[in-house]
C-alpha cells in the first residue's frame, strides 16, 4: 500500500483544528461517566486519594521513609502514570469503538485521537487536587522548577498523540493488541519508579531505568511537581522519542489511514 | 458548484477471522459481492463489493440507486460520502457531503435532547451558529418542547425518531446521501416528515439516494442506476432502469 502523506497531515492538522468537537467529545464522555453521581468526576479523584493515601502511609512505614518526602513523591508519580497508561489503553480503541461514526462520516479521524488524549488530560487535572491535598500537608516547595510542569505535560502530551495514533491503527487491524498493552502497561507500573525511587534501585540495574522511557516521560512531569527539575537527560530522552514517535506515526498513518474504515 | 465524480472505483473488503470452514461455505454460495482469496497462499479472504464504477454528478441530479439487497448501494453511498477510499479506481468530491445514513451521528441516551442536537449537528458538519440558528426549527418541528431538556433515554421511540429527523433534516446539503429516505414515524408525523424531506432535497445540489423502492425513486430522482453484484448493470432514465429492475425480478421469480 502506498503512503500518502498528503491526505494524511491533512488529516492530522484539520483533526487538531476541529478542537470544537473534539473538545466537546472528550468533555461528554466524561460526563456520561458520571451522569446521576453526585460528584461525578470526583469519584476516580476519591478512590485515588484513597489508594495514594493508604499505599503511601503503609510503604512509607515499610520502608522506614519519611511521609512527608514519600507521599508526594507516590501521589505525583502515580496521577501521571494513570494518565499515561489510561490514555494507552484506551487509545487502542480509538478508532474501532467509533465505528458508527467511521463508517458513516467523513471526518478527520485524528480529531478521535484528540478526544481521548483531551478527556484523560481533564481527569488529569481533577486528580490533581489530590496532589494539592498531599502537598499542603507535606510542604511542596513552589519555585521556578515548578513551572516546568507546563513543557513537561505538552511533551508528555505530544507523546501521547502519536502513541495513540500508533496504537489505534495496530489495534483496528490486530485485536489482541489492546490485551497485550494492558498486559504490559501493569507490569511497567512495577518496573517504572513510581512505588519506589530510581535510587533505591542501586547501580546494577540503573541502566535498566536510564532507558525506560516511561519513566522519563511519568518524571518529566512529576519532578517539577515537587518543585525539583527533571534531569537533563529526560529532556533528551523525551524530546528526542517525541520525534522519532511522531515520524513513525505519520508514516504509519499515511500508509494505513484509509485502511481504518476497512478494518473496523 | 458541487459535483461528484467516480472513476473506476472498485472495492475490496477484507474478512478478518473467518475460520477455514466458514470460508469453504462462503466459496459455495455467493449472494452480494464477488468472493475471492488473495495473498501468497491465498490466505486473504476478500469480497468485492464495487467493481469498475463510474459515476459523474453535477449540480441538480438527482440519482437513484436500485437493487437487491446486498448489490452495493450502501456500499457505494459510503464511497460516495468518502468513508470508504476505493481499492481501485478515483473517487473526486466536490462540495460539502451530507451522509444521513442513521438520522442521529453522535446520539447518546444519556445526554439531553438539546445536548443531542448540539452533537449531532456538529458531526453533521454544522457550526456552532449555524445549530444556534436551527435550534428553534428543531424544536418547533420536533414538538418535544420541555423534553428536549430530558436525557434523550427517557425519549419514546417516537420522540427519538421525531428529534433524530429533526436535527437530520436541518441541514444545507451540497451533496445529499440518503439510504432508504428517511424514516419516518406514525402517519401524522409521516406527512409533516415527507414535506421536510421535500426541503431539503430541494436545497441540496445533488442527491444520491439508495433504494428498493421504484416509487420513491420514481419521484425524487431523475436518473437512475441499478446495480446488481456490485456492477452498474444498467443506467439511463429513471423509467428504464425501473423496468429493467423489473425484467430482473420476473426473470428470478
Amino acid at each position: 500500500m502506498q503512503p500518502q502523506y498528503g491526505p494524511a497531515l491533512v488529516d492530522m492538522i484539520e483533526g487538531t483544528l476541529s478542537w470544537r468537537m473534539w473538545g466537546r467529545l472528550g468533555w461528554l464522555d466524561i460526563k456520561r461517566r458520571y451522569r446521576r453521581t453526585m460528584i461525578g468526576p470526583f469519584w476516580t479523584t476519591l478512590s485515588l486519594g484513597i489508594f495514594i493515601l493508604t499505599l503511601g502511609i503503609m510503604w512509607a512505614h515499610l520502608w522506614k521513609q519519611d511521609p512527608k518526602m514519600y507521599l508526594p513523591f507516590l501521589c505525583s508519580g502515580f496521577l501521571v502514570w494513570v494518565m499515561v497508561s489510561t490514555t494507552l489503553i484506551e487509545g487502542c480503541a480509538v478508532f474501532f469503538s467509533a465505528e458508527g461514526l467511521i463508517k458513516q462520516l467523513r471526518f478527520p479521524y485524528s480529531m478521535l485521537v484528540w478526544s481521548v488524549v483531551w478527556r484523560n488530560v481533564i481527569v488529569f487535572f481533577h486528580n490533581l487536587i489530590i496532589f494539592l491535598l498531599v502537598g499542603l500537608y507535606a510542604g511542596v516547595p513552589v519555585n521556578a522548577a515548578t513551572l516546568l510542569v507546563f513543557p513537561g505535560l505538552v511533551l508528555l502530551i505530544l507523546n501521547s498523540l502519536w502513541m495513540v495514533v500508533v496504537l489505534g491503527l495496530v489495534c483496528s487491524r490486530f485485536r489482541d493488541i489492546q490485551q497485550v498493552m494492558s498486559s504490559i502497561l501493569q507490569l511497567a507500573m512495577f518496573v517504572t519508579p513510581i512505588f519506589w525511587t530510581a535510587d533505591q534501585l542501586g547501580k546494577r540495574f540503573i541502566s535498566f531505568i536510564e532507558y525506560n522511557f516511561l519513566f522519563h516521560v511519568v518524571d518529566i512531569v512529576r519532578s517539577p511537581l515537587l518543585g525539583k527539575s527533571p534531569a537533563l537527560w529526560s529532556w533528551l530522552y523525551v524530546g528526542g522519542v517525541t520525534l522519532v514517535g511522531w515520524i513513525v506515526a505519520v508514516v504509519i498513518f499515511s500508509r494505513f489511514r484509509r485502511r481504518i474504515s476497512y478494518w473496523i | 458548484m458541487a459535483s461528484l465524480v467516480l472513476e473506476n472505483v472498485t472495492i475490496d473488503f477484507p474478512i478478518y477471522g473467518s475460520q477455514k470452514t466458514f470460508r469453504h461455505a462462503l466459496f459455495e454460495k455467493t449472494t452480494g459481492g464477488f468472493i475471492r482469496r488473495e495473498g501468497n497462499k491465498n490466505q486473504r479472504v476478500t469480497v468485492r463489493a464495487l467493481e469498475n464504477i463510474s459515476l459523474t454528478l453535477s449540480h441538480g441530479d438527482r440519482l437513484g440507486m436500485i437493487g437487491h439487497n446486498g448489490a452495493g448501494k450502501s456500499t457505494l453511498l459510503r464511497v460516495c460520502a468518502g468513508v470508504y477510499e476505493p481499492t481501485y479506481g478515483k473517487v473526486s468530491i466536490n462540495g460539502k457531503v451530507s451522509p444521513l445514513f442513521s438520522t442521529s451521528p453522535g446520539l447518546d441516551g444519556d445526554d439531553t435532547g438539546y445536548e443531542n442536537i448540539q452533537t449531532c449537528g456538529m458531526f453533521l458538519g454544522m457550526t456552532p451558529e449555524e445549530i444556534a440558528r436551527k435550534t428553534p426549527e428543531i424544536e418547533q418541528f420536533s414538538e418535544l418542547g420541555d423534553y428536549l431538556s430530558l436525557p434523550v433515554r427517557t425519549y419514546s421511540t417516537g420522540m427519538l425518531v421525531r428529534l433524530g429527523f429533526g436535527i437530520a433534516t436541518s441541514i444545507d446539503p451540497e451533496i445529499l446521501l440518503l439510504d432508504e429516505g428517511l424514516g419516518a414515524g406514525d402517519a401524522r408525523f409521516a406527512e409533516r416528515a415527507n414535506k421536510r424531506v421535500d426541503a431539503l432535497v430541494a436545497r441540496a445540489s445533488i442527491l444520491v439516494l439508495a433504494s428498493h423502492s421504484d416509487a420513491l425513486i420514481k419521484t425524487m430522482c431523475n436518473k437512475a442506476i441499478l446495480l446488481q453484484g456490485g456492477l452498474i448493470v444498467a443506467s439511463g432514465s429513471v423509467d428504464d432502469v425501473i423496468k429493467e429492475y423489473q425484467q430482473i425480478n420476473k426473470s428470478v421469480a
